[in-house]
Parts: structure tokens; C-alpha cells; sequence
């Protein structure tokens, strides 16, 4: 790879390691999904700024899977479209969490009523 | 030794699938400590969890589905804001916490003037004597981490049992937490809350599984890590934004 490439690679990675930690701050990306994106973003700007890690994967990956060097963009459209959906699918499940709780306490709070003798404020 | 009159206290119990012991726990709970009101979080248990609190005695939040030990934490601290509760006990469902030790928590944490306490297996000896390897290893790495971000090192972050005071519900329910372990700890602290340890015993469980999974015991110790981290920004921000 060039060095223009690894620098590339590397801002790409950081822009990408930046959103997901503000996602994951802001509680718009489950950490436990979260925590793939970081980690595996390290890592892979990890590889691209050690020239012998580099040397040594690439000469792997060719190996086994011979692909054209544009497909790396795709794949990279692809990881930024998968925190996307990811963010889309912690949303949601952030309601349904909410909505739980909400509905439970509720449940408490009439029980409590109904039988102020195990559960009401003192 | 009797609860400072005024202080409402609420015991909380957050459980899944603890069919097994959880009766037991709700009767020696109510046994000990009659003066505190007791709620328990059934955290979508596919067992007979339920079944086994009906009459208990124990006020119930009931979780539709299975959300995590976190958000069942979450669900107590907001329903004793709501009633307007002075402190929070957590205790675990599977019965590894002796209720009776909840009484010398209370006292040091009203003589302290904390806001937690939690109820630590290792502050005494400050060793991991007894725990496996791999446990050990992120138990003394976590305590240190909390040590060089908050500035005070917690020996057991990862213990269930844990009072809680009106002042820190707020924050741990305005934030989103994994367990409400060492990245809880760090962002309180930050903040400056008071967070204390104050030795227990504890049994080993005799029924049921951990929460924690193979696969979710790879991925804790990189989850809180990045949480603990994260905490110290969001800490940060929040004093930056308060002042």
C-alpha cells in the first residue's frame, strides 16, 4: 500500500472511531456493539500504520482471498452503513427498554397502593 | 441497632430466572430488616420467578421482557425517586448476601455521609484469595484503573450489594451503565460523589447460572473499559457544562 493509501486508511479509521464513541456516549449505539467497532477499528489501523503487520497481512489476505483494492472502499461503505443500522436498532431497543421500565414501575406503584403494608413509603 | 428515624430505605432485588432462592431471599429480607420497604425487579424470567413472589411480601416491578441487570437497577432507583426514598439497597436474588449486614452498611454509610457504599469482599484483605485467575486478573485491573480515573481505589467493583443515596439516582439513572461496576464508580466519582467500600461476606450461589455467559465474559472486560473511559469524558462534560 502507499503511503498516501495508509494515510487515507488511517483518517478513514479515526472518523470512524470517533462517531461510534459519540454514538456509544450518547446512547445511540449499545456499547456491546459498540465495543466491536472500536476494538476492530484499532486493530485495523493498528495493521495499516505497522509496515510489517501490513506486509504480513496483506500477503495473507492475497493468499486467500485475491480481490481488487477498490473492494476496500466498498467494505467501508459497508462498516459505516452497519453502525447505521446498528444506532437504528439500538434506538428502538432503547424505547422498548424505557416503555419496560415504565410499565413496571407502574405495576410497583399499584401494589404499593393496594397494600401499603409491604411496599409504601414510610 | 435501628434505622435513623426519617430515613426511608428501600431494599431492591433485581432478578432473573432465580425461581430457586428467590422466596428465601424475599422471607430472610423481610425477617431482618422489617423497617425497610422491598421491591424486586423480575427481570423477564422465563422461570417460575413470578409464581414464587405472589404473596411473597415484596412490592414487584415486573419487566415485560428480559432488559439486563443494569436497567433492572435503573427501574428500582427511579421507582424509589418517584416515592421519594432516601437511600437504595441492592441486594443479589441468589441469596449470596446475608440481609443482616445491611444494617452495618447502613450505619457507616449515614456516619460516612456517602452517597455508595458498597458491600466489598476485598477491602479488607485487598487480595483475590479464592478467585479464579481470569477474574482476578480484571477485578485487580479494574480496581486499578479506578484508582489512577477517580483518584480512590475500590477493591470489589463488581459487587451486588451496594447502598445507593437520593442524591446519586439522578446521574446513575441519566447515564446508561453495563452492570453499574467500575465505569458506574469512575463517572460518580468524577463527579464528586462519595463512594465508599465497607467489608461483607458473601455465600457462594447454590442455584442457578451467573449472568455472565462464556461469550459475555470475553466481551465484559472490553465493554467496561470503554464505558469506564467513556464515563470520564461524560463526567467531564457534565461538570464543564454545570459550572
Amino acid at each position: 500500500m502507499t503511503p498516501a493509501g495508509v494515510l487515507a486508511g488511517a483518517l478513514t479509521g479515526f472518523v470512524l472511531l470517533i462517531w461510534v464513541i459519540n454514538l456509544i456516549r450518547n446512547g445511540r449505539l449499545y456499547v456491546g456493539y459498540g465495543v466491536i467497532f472500536v476494538f476492530g477499528t484499532l486493530a485495523a489501523i493498528a495493521v495499516l500504520v505497522i509496515p510489517r503487520l501490513l506486509e504480513t497481512v496483506s500477503s495473507l489476505s492475497v493468499a486467500l482471498v485475491p480481490v481488487p483494492s477498490l473492494s476496500i472502499g466498498a467494505i467501508v461503505i459497508m462498516l459505516f452503513l452497519l453502525v447505521y443500522v446498528f444506532t437504528q436498532i439500538t434506538v428502538l431497543s432503547n424505547r422498548v427498554m424505557h416503555l419496560t421500565q415504565e410499565l413496571a414501575i407502574r405495576g410497583a406503584q399499584r401494589q404499593s397502593h393496594a397494600h401499603p403494608e409491604t411496599g409504601e413509603p414510610r | 441497632m435501628h434505622m435513623p428515624p426519617g430515613r426511608r430505605s428501600l431494599i431492591a432485588i433485581p432478578a432473573h430466572n432465580e425461581a430457586a432462592t428467590i422466596r428465601d431471599v424475599v422471607g430472610r429480607v423481610r425477617a431482618h430488616l422489617p423497617d425497610c420497604d422491598l421491591l424486586v425487579v423480575n427481570d423477564g424470567s422465563s422461570d417460575d420467578t413470578a409464581a414464587m413472589l405472589i404473596d411473597s411480601g415484596a412490592v414487584v416491578a415486573e419487566h415485560i421482557c428480559n432488559i439486563g441487570y443494569s436497567r433492572a437497577i435503573q427501574t428500582a432507583m427511579l421507582y424509589a425517586a418517584r416515592a421519594g426514598y432516601d437511600r437504595l439497597i441492592t441486594l443479589d436474588a441468589d441469596g449470596q448476601h446475608d440481609p443482616e449486614q445491611v444494617r452495618a452498611l447502613l450505619a457507616e454509610f449515614d456516619a460516612e455521609q456517602l452517597d455508595v457504599l458498597i458491600g466489598s469482599r476485598y477491602v479488607r484483605s485487598r487480595t483475590y484469595a479464592g478467585v479464579p485467575f481470569g477474574r482476578r486478573i480484571g477485578m485487580q485491573l479494574f480496581s486499578a484503573l479506578v484508582g489512577m480515573t477517580a483518584g480512590r481505589r475500590i477493591y470489589d467493583t463488581t459487587s451486588g450489594l451496594k447502598v445507593i443515596g437520593r442524591r446519586a439516582f439522578e446521574p446513575l439513572t441519566q447515564w446508561h451503565f453495563i452492570d453499574f461496576h467500575a465505569e458506574a464508580l469512575v463517572y460518580l466519582m468524577r463527579l464528586g460523589f462519595r463512594v465508599g467500600e465497607f467489608p461483607v461476606t458473601v455465600v457462594e450461589r447454590r442455584h442457578g447460572r451467573s449472568m455472565y455467559s462464556t461469550i459475555s465474559l470475553l466481551k465484559y472486560p472490553l465493554k467496561t473499559l470503554l464505558m469506564l473511559l467513556l464515563g470520564v469524558i461524560q463526567a467531564d462534560l457534565t461538570r464543564r457544562r454545570a459550572s
